[in-house]
Parts: C-alpha cells; structure tokens; sequence
C-alpha cells in the first residue's frame, strides 16, 4: 500500500492551470522529496492533498483510502508554508489547541514532549510573535509532530532554521519513518539538505511530475566526473576539452571532467603536456546540480 | 498485510467536541472576548446615568431658535425594552433631535456587537493560518460550522446577560424605578430567553459572512454588520419587554431554521472554496 497515491491530477485558478494530470506515489515509510522551481505547483499539490483546496480534477488517496475519509486526515500532520499559529497567543498555548484539535488525550505531557525534540521547552511560555524566524519554524515542526500523525507533509520546513535547527529537523524525520509506516512528503529549495534525508524523489515542472526515483535510483543516475586544479588553469581547459568531450569549471575553481576517465589517466596525459596537477578527486553531481541539468533539459 | 495502517473512525461527537474544546480555549484566551463583554456591562451603566443626568436639560437650535427639553429614562426597564403603556408617552419618550435614544441604545446593541466578536474569532482562524491545521484534519466542514455558531452564540448570550445585568445596575445608581407596570417578573424573563434564542439568528448570518470573507476582516465586519441592519429593527418587535412564551417559541425556531439553514450554506462554501 501506499501512503499517498495521486492520479491525473488538476488545479486551476481561473485561466491558470497550476497543476495539471499530475500523478504521485509516496511509498509507505519514505521520506519522499518534492522538487520544483518557484511557482511549479508543490505547494497547490500539496494543499490539495492536505484538503485546504478543492482539486479541479483526478484523485488523491491517502493509505488507500481518499483523501476525503475523515480517519485517515485525522492523522496527518502539515507545516505548509508558515506555521498556523494565533500570534497574541504564548508557543505553549498554540501547541495545546492543536492538542485539542487532534484529541490527543495526555495533551499537556505530549506538548512538552513534542516541544523538547525541537528545542523548544525554554520557550513555551513566549508569546509566539515574540518568537525569531526560526524559532516559529521549530514550533511549526512541533505543531506538525503532535499526535504521532501516519503522513506528514511539510512545505519548506528548512526556511530559517540554523545549522543545529536542519540536524535536529533531519533527525526527527528519519526517526519518524523507522517504523516503515508513517510517510513524509517534504518540500524544500535546499536540495542538499533535503537529499541527507530523502528516499524518494518526485520532480514537478509547470504543474507536472517530470521525474519520481528513489534515492537509490538518482545515486545511479548522478553522473561521476574527476574534479582536478593545476598551476595553469586556462591551458589545462584547453587541452582537456581537445581530448574529452565535456570539462567545466566549477564555482570552486576545479576543472571538471564529466567523461569516464581516471585520474591517472588525466594526470599522466597532463604532465606529457608540461603541466603539473597540484590536486584532484573524483566525486559524483549531487541532487543539487541533477536537478538544474534536468531543469536544462539535460542530464 | 503486516504494513498495513489502521485508522480508528472518529464520530461526529467526537469531532464537534474537540472543535468546541478549541474555540472555547481560545475564547477564554482571547482579549477581545473580555473587552466585549465589559463593554456589555459598561454601556447600559454609562447610557442610563448620562440620560438620567441631561434629564430636563434644553438645547437650543441656533438657525431654528427651536427649544428641545431632553427627557431621560423614567424606568429602568427601558434599557431593555418598552414598557407597553405606562412608560413614557409616545412620540416624548426620551428623544433627542425626534430620536428615541433608549429605543436605540438598548439590549438589542448587543445583536451588532456579537459581529464584532465572531467576524474576528472566524477572520483570525484564516490571518493565523490556523485553519490549515483545522482543515487538514477535519474533511468535514460541518462541525467547524457548528462549533463556530454555538461559541458566537455562548458570547452572545453572555453579552446579554452582561448587558443585562449593567441596566439594572445603571437604573440603581440613577435611582431609576424597578416598577414592572401591567408586567410581571415572567414577561421580562421570557423576553430575554427570546432574546437569547434570536441571537442565532444574527450569529448564523454572521457565521456565513464570515466564512464567505475569510481573512478579510474589513469585510466580515462590513458584511455582518450590514445584514444585521437590516434585522436589527424587527428585534424589538420579536422581543418586546411583554414577552411571552409564544415570543420565545417563534425565536428558537428562528433561531434553528437559520442556524441549520445558513449554517449548511456555510459548510459548502469551505468545501467548495480554497482554505489558505
């Protein structure tokens, strides 16, 4: 079975189609990354999987079941967009009417439990507009944690988080899927981030699911090349670019080769060339740069 | 089937009681809930003591030279309605420039006030953002709808007996009389059971306009307020001070029609329209 199974889906805002015969699977237990440019309709997907907008078109089922069955929305937990928190109201008291509202029996020892796995303890007696950025983030994540839900969807959870923030955001979201039961479906602009904890992959452009893989699949699919740096930069770009077919420079000042090639073979065929390699390595493109060649419309 | 996720159905009371616990939470929570209700209790004071002070006092109008005599409330019941004969005579009682002040200001204030409150406790839900996490969790709409009319229509009720309760204090302090007249303590009962009753009306068609404008506040109170003018006249007809129990019988069916009525309205516009 799977968490989330969407077919042929469509939303239109008047003339604008911002989502049209979208279709997506979310595998239970995944964490499932949702990928697109600004505008590219995750998030109007993700709303309408969450209920907050009526679809135009297609079908959305949750573990199933549609995603209008009021048992299975009973235990799906959202952050999309900003955190739906009363400002006048403290962190603490915002946490307990989401505890009302998900009838979560032990409300008070829940909340602080949930308060505690994002940092957030010291300040539940805060006023929430009193809260930083990140801070609001982190009671965002909290709200969306409470009461155990089976599919989470989070749309750019990462917004505003420091660096403690992300490690505790990725471990909370690896440890939530141990189960193999409940799913995540996240958003985010910080692939990087988001390729440390994803499993799955779905790619939307123009409203349309261009590319779902798994983790394991976009390892396969990332091409490897051998990034190296010389004494003589512009030379070494010339002559490599004679012999293989694709070398660019990165924005760290390495020559990349993306041909199959080895080290030695390009150290050895540059030293026959008078030129000395001071550095090289092999690495392979990450989901960062897979997505913006896909985006080119290349690979 | 060893992955499978079970998923318990939640029954109608059970929704409706989580979504009360919410609004009632937030109501108590909430300032402007206070501010409305002390307002409630302030006003009638303040009206019956001013009115009673500009008591025979004369104001002159200078391009006129017409002399207007200011006559104040002679019973504290006037505050809540107008006593059908032995109170002031008609067309004298308490005027001001040809308007009946206490026939303006009164209880029935409070039909427009409770606006107030629900145009903001609903228009907060969606400025908040609040709603998503209502909405995600509840696919229907209905107990939303129903626990919003029945929180306006607790405050309503509350900002009746508040007002109520600051009439009586007010005629006290201004050393108004108490005398019932041709009435007895049952009519003035009655009239504000009435009253409460027909306050779901006016929270019905609140509900409805506030749901309609969502975060739009400026147009949830315009909305509201608007269509409670147009009702507001028929108030003291519905609910005089000689009410009886046929008054408080045609409120509460007045009061169910339109909360069932309208507040089905309601539900199909939050399913039908966005929620974010």
């Amino acid at each position: 079975m799977n968490a989330v199974e969407i077919s042929n889906l469509s939303k239109n805002f008047g003339a604008k189609q911002a989502v049209c015969g979208l279709n997506m699977t979310v595998p239970m237990g995944a964490i499932y990354g949702f990928i697109g440019e600004n505008g590219s309709g995750k998030s109007t997907t993700e709303k309408m999987i969450c209920g907050l907008i009526p679809t135009s078109g297609g079908s959305i089922k949750l573990y199933g079941k549609d995603y209008t069955d009021e048992a299975v929305r009973a235990k799906v937990g959202v952050l999309i967009e900003a955190p739906g928190c009363f400002p006048g109201l403290s962190v603490f008291d915002n946490m307990m009417l989401q505890a009302a509202n998900l009838r979560i029996p032990d409300a008070e020892k829940e909340v602080v439990k949930v308060l505690k796995m994002v940092r957030m303890e010291g300040a539940a007696g805060n006023k929430y507009k009193n809260c930083s950025l990140g801070m609001k983030q982190r009671v965002g994540i909290a709200m969306a944690l409470l009461g155990n839900p089976t599919l989470l969807v989070l749309d750019e959870p990462l917004n505003g988080l420091d660096a403690d923030g992300m490690r505790i955001m990725r471990e909370v979201l690896t440890d939530i899927i141990k189960d193999g039961k409940r799913s995540i479906v996240v958003s985010s602009h910080l692939l990087g981030e988001l390729q440390k904890v994803a499993t799955h992959y779905g790619i939307i452009r123009h409203g349309k699911m261009i590319c779902e893989m798994t983790a394991d699949e976009l390892d396969a699919s990332c091409r490897t090349y051998v990034a190296l740096q010389t004494k003589e930069m512009n030379r070494s770009r010339m002559l490599l670019g004679c012999k293989y077919s694709r070398v660019e420079e990165d924005e760290a000042g390495y020559l990349r080769v993306y041909d199959l090639t080895t080290p030695e073979e390009i150290v050895s065929y540059l030293y026959e060339n008078g030129i000395c390699v001071t550095e090289i390595k092999t690495d392979k493109i990450g989901l960062e740069e897979y997505y913006i060649d896909l985006m080119k419309g290349g690979k | 089937m060893e992955n499978a996720v079970n998923f318990e159905s939640v029954s109608f009371g059970e929704r409706l009681g989580s979504m009360l616990k919410v609004d009632f939470r937030r109501m108590f929570k909430s300032k402007l809930f206070y501010i409305l209700i002390g307002c409630a209790l302030v006003i009638p004071i303040l009206i019956t003591v001013m009115m009673t002070m500009m008591d025979g006092s004369v104001s002159v109008n200078p391009q006129t030279g017409e002399e207007t005599v200011m006559e104040g409330p002679e019973n504290t019941w006037q505050s809540i309605g107008t006593l059908p004969s032995d109170g002031a005579e008609e067309g004298e009682a308490a005027t001001m420039g040809g308007m009946d002040v206490m026939a303006m200001c009164n209880i029935n204030m409070m039909f427009m006030l409770v606006a107030v409150f629900i145009c903001l406790f609903i228009s907060d839900d969606f400025r908040s953002g609040f709603a998503k996490n209502l909405f995600t969790v509840r696919a229907k709409r209905g107990d939303y709808i129903v626990s919003k009319t029945f929180v306006g229509f607790v405050c309503g009720a509350l900002m009746l007996i508040a007002y109520f309760i600051g009439a009586m204090l007010g005629g006290a302090i201004s050393g108004l009389s108490f005398d019932l007249g041709s009435l007895n303590m049952g009519n003035i009962v009655m009239c504000m059971i009435a009253k409460i009753f027909l306050m779901l009306v006016f929270v019905a068609i609140d509900v409805i306009v506030s749901v309609g404008a969502k975060q739009k506040a400026w147009l949830c109170l315009c909305g509201s307020l608007g269509a409670g003018m147009l009702l507001f006249m028929m108030v003291s007809m519905i609910t005089p001070l000689s009410s009886t129990m046929m008054n408080v019988l045609l409120c509460l069916a007045g009061g169910a029609l339109f909360s069932i009525g309208l507040g089905a309205i309601s539900a199909k516009i939050l399913e039908k329209t966005s929620l974010v």
